[in-house]
């Protein structure tokens, strides 16, 4: 029994490892339910006028670190703000973020022949984590004058008429770390009170629970999960769905190997005494 | 699988590491003479990109000079691409450009040089006798920094938080449950964090109440933990399994 409980943890890798590796081989159904916090966004998306120019806002602040997780959600979001004909503006607050943001604006455009310029924009990047956030709130042209291809904000049919974040329809940050979420509330939501929400990796979801609560934000996609609820809801199965399949087997995995360590534990002890 | 063995572990690490890396050759080789990689910098960089993914996942087994490698040629990366990321969109636009190339109407914008003395400043704590300009940006961001975040924080973080805590326990005749969770969760971790008094009693079971809603919420963070880092390896699994092997994987 000992040596159960000081099983090589390598083994717990292999069978880890063979847990996600054949459910990706091999396909299967696995239903998906949309939760409230993802409805929520998708809803909000879904009540914007494209006639009257609604524009949102979102924020790129993930690396390729963790792009897995993010990237799935972030599409899924595009593509339903494209389709509907629903302008975006985009900005990331770190710098590695820029060319993942960049090629998921252009390709997700491409698919329904978004006009940069005209249905979207990309600002780029500017160092300055919650200032910026808070210069964006004053004086988005003041704080980007143009946009990363050089443009100047006024030349471009998105951007014309907007002065601040206030006159964002929605604001969604895609964070996965600092500056992330945290600091798009205290000084974006906070002081400017624009309706936003955000996508976030699994791990940091639970902490942002309590701003959903205090009505903060209006929506929560949590790491690839989220990703795959929002794909659900546009009808347009993806990436975050096809991880659905592994990762549930992966999290059988874990529960067995858990409560098999609490078998062994248990009935250790029992032998002990 | 045990590892501490002496010299019989290192020929047998030496061994492990050869049939690794020459698998790895023989399954490009493979890839390539059969045309599912293709023979230009895409290929190179499928090829270079999947190497490094199996030498950092290589420290499953046991760190190794691989893993180190791919560390470090990570880290020197990323820092490279930070730089110039910074340089082009931050201190090119906002610092050189406004001094030294302004728009012919406007002039250089001194104004500039502020911010960017500032920032130098704080380069000086790389050299031995200038440390004490740096102290001046540090008492800069110091004092903006607390200005900015202190009210903004107390203001979301707790102020806008207090509210939801404090709702009603009956609505429209029933019972909110959720309010009455929320409110004993709230307060019995408060109680529990609270020691300035014995936990005995009534305050030691509030207090035993609190950890309960405690460990609920760690074993909920572990859950979304254990998704999180499943979801990263099953990107990287999908990268090595769909674009390296090009094998078709079924979406859904």
């Amino acid at each position: 029994m000992d040596r159960l409980l000081n099983i090589d943890r390598r083994y717990i890798f292999i069978a880890v490892f063979v847990g996600v590796v054949l459910p990706l081989l091999i396909g299967f159904d696995l239903p998906i339910k949309p939760t409230k916090n993802v409805r929520a966004m998708y809803d909000t998306i879904e009540g914007l006028n494209p006639d009257d120019g609604d524009t949102v806002f979102i924020s790129f602040d993930f690396g390729p670190s963790t792009i897995t997780e993010m990237e799935p959600m972030a599409r899924a979001l595009l593509r339903h703000c494209f389709r509907r004909g629903i302008r975006v503006i985009g900005v990331t607050l770190i710098a590695e973020g820029v060319g993942i943001a960049q090629n998921l604006l252009d390709d997700t455009a491409a698919e329904f022949g978004s006009q940069y310029g005209r249905d979207y924009v990309f600002l780029g990047f500017k160092a300055g984590n919650e200032v910026l956030i808070l210069n964006m709130g004053q004086d988005l042209p003041g704080t980007f004058p143009t946009d990363i291809k050089g443009n100047a904000l006024e030349s471009l049919a998105v951007t014309r008429d907007i002065k601040s974040l206030r006159d964002m329809d929605y604001v969604i940050d895609i964070a996965s770390g600092y500056p992330g979420v945290d600091e798009w509330i205290q000084f974006g939501q906070e002081r400017y009170r624009f309706p936003f929400a955000a996508g976030c990796t699994a791990v940091m979801a639970p902490d942002f629970f309590p701003f959903l609560q205090a009505e903060q934000m209006n929506g929560l996609m949590a790491g690839l999960g989220g990703g795959a609820e929002y794909e659900t809801l546009i009808g347009r199965p993806d990436k975050a769905v096809a991880g659905m399949r592994p990762q549930s087997v992966g999290h059988l995995v874990i529960i067995m190997f858990i409560l098999f360590g609490n078998v062994a534990y248990f009935a250790g002890k029992k032998n002990r005494s | 699988m045990e590892s501490d063995l002496g010299p019989q572990t290192s020929s047998r690490d030496r061994l492990i590491f050869v049939v690794f890396v020459g698998a790895f050759a023989l399954i490009n080789g493979g890839l390539i003479l059969s045309g599912r990689l293709p023979t230009n910098w895409d290929g190179l960089g499928l090829i270079l990109a999947a190497g490094i993914s199996l030498a950092l996942y290589s420290f499953l087994y046991e760190d190794n000079a691989l893993f180190k490698f791919a560390e470090h040629l990570y880290v020197g990366v990323v820092a490279a691409y930070e730089v110039a990321q910074v340089w082009y969109q931050n201190i090119l636009t906002d610092v050189f450009n406004p001094l030294f190339r302004p728009a012919a109407e406007v002039g250089p914008e001194w104004v500039v040089l502020i911010p960017t003395l500032l920032g130098l400043f704080l380069m000086t704590r790389l050299v031995g006798r200038g440390v004490w300009l740096s102290r001046l940006s540090i008492a800069f961001i110091v004092g903006l920094g607390s200005g900015l975040v202190i009210p903004r924080r107390i203001a979301s973080f707790i102020l806008q938080q207090i509210g939801p805590t404090m709702q009603p326990l009956w609505t429209d005749g029933s019972f909110a449950i959720d309010a009455f969770l929320i409110l004993l969760g709230v307060v019995s971790v408060l109680v529990y964090f609270s020691f300035s008094f014995e936990h005995t009693g009534v305050v030691g079971g509030v207090s035993r109440i609190g950890i309960w809603f405690l460990m609920i919420s760690f074993g909920a963070s572990f859950g979304f933990t254990v998704m999180a880092r499943l979801s990263l390896l099953i990107g990287q699994l999908t990268f090595l399994l769909e674009d390296w092997l090009t094998l078709d994987l079924p979406l859904w």
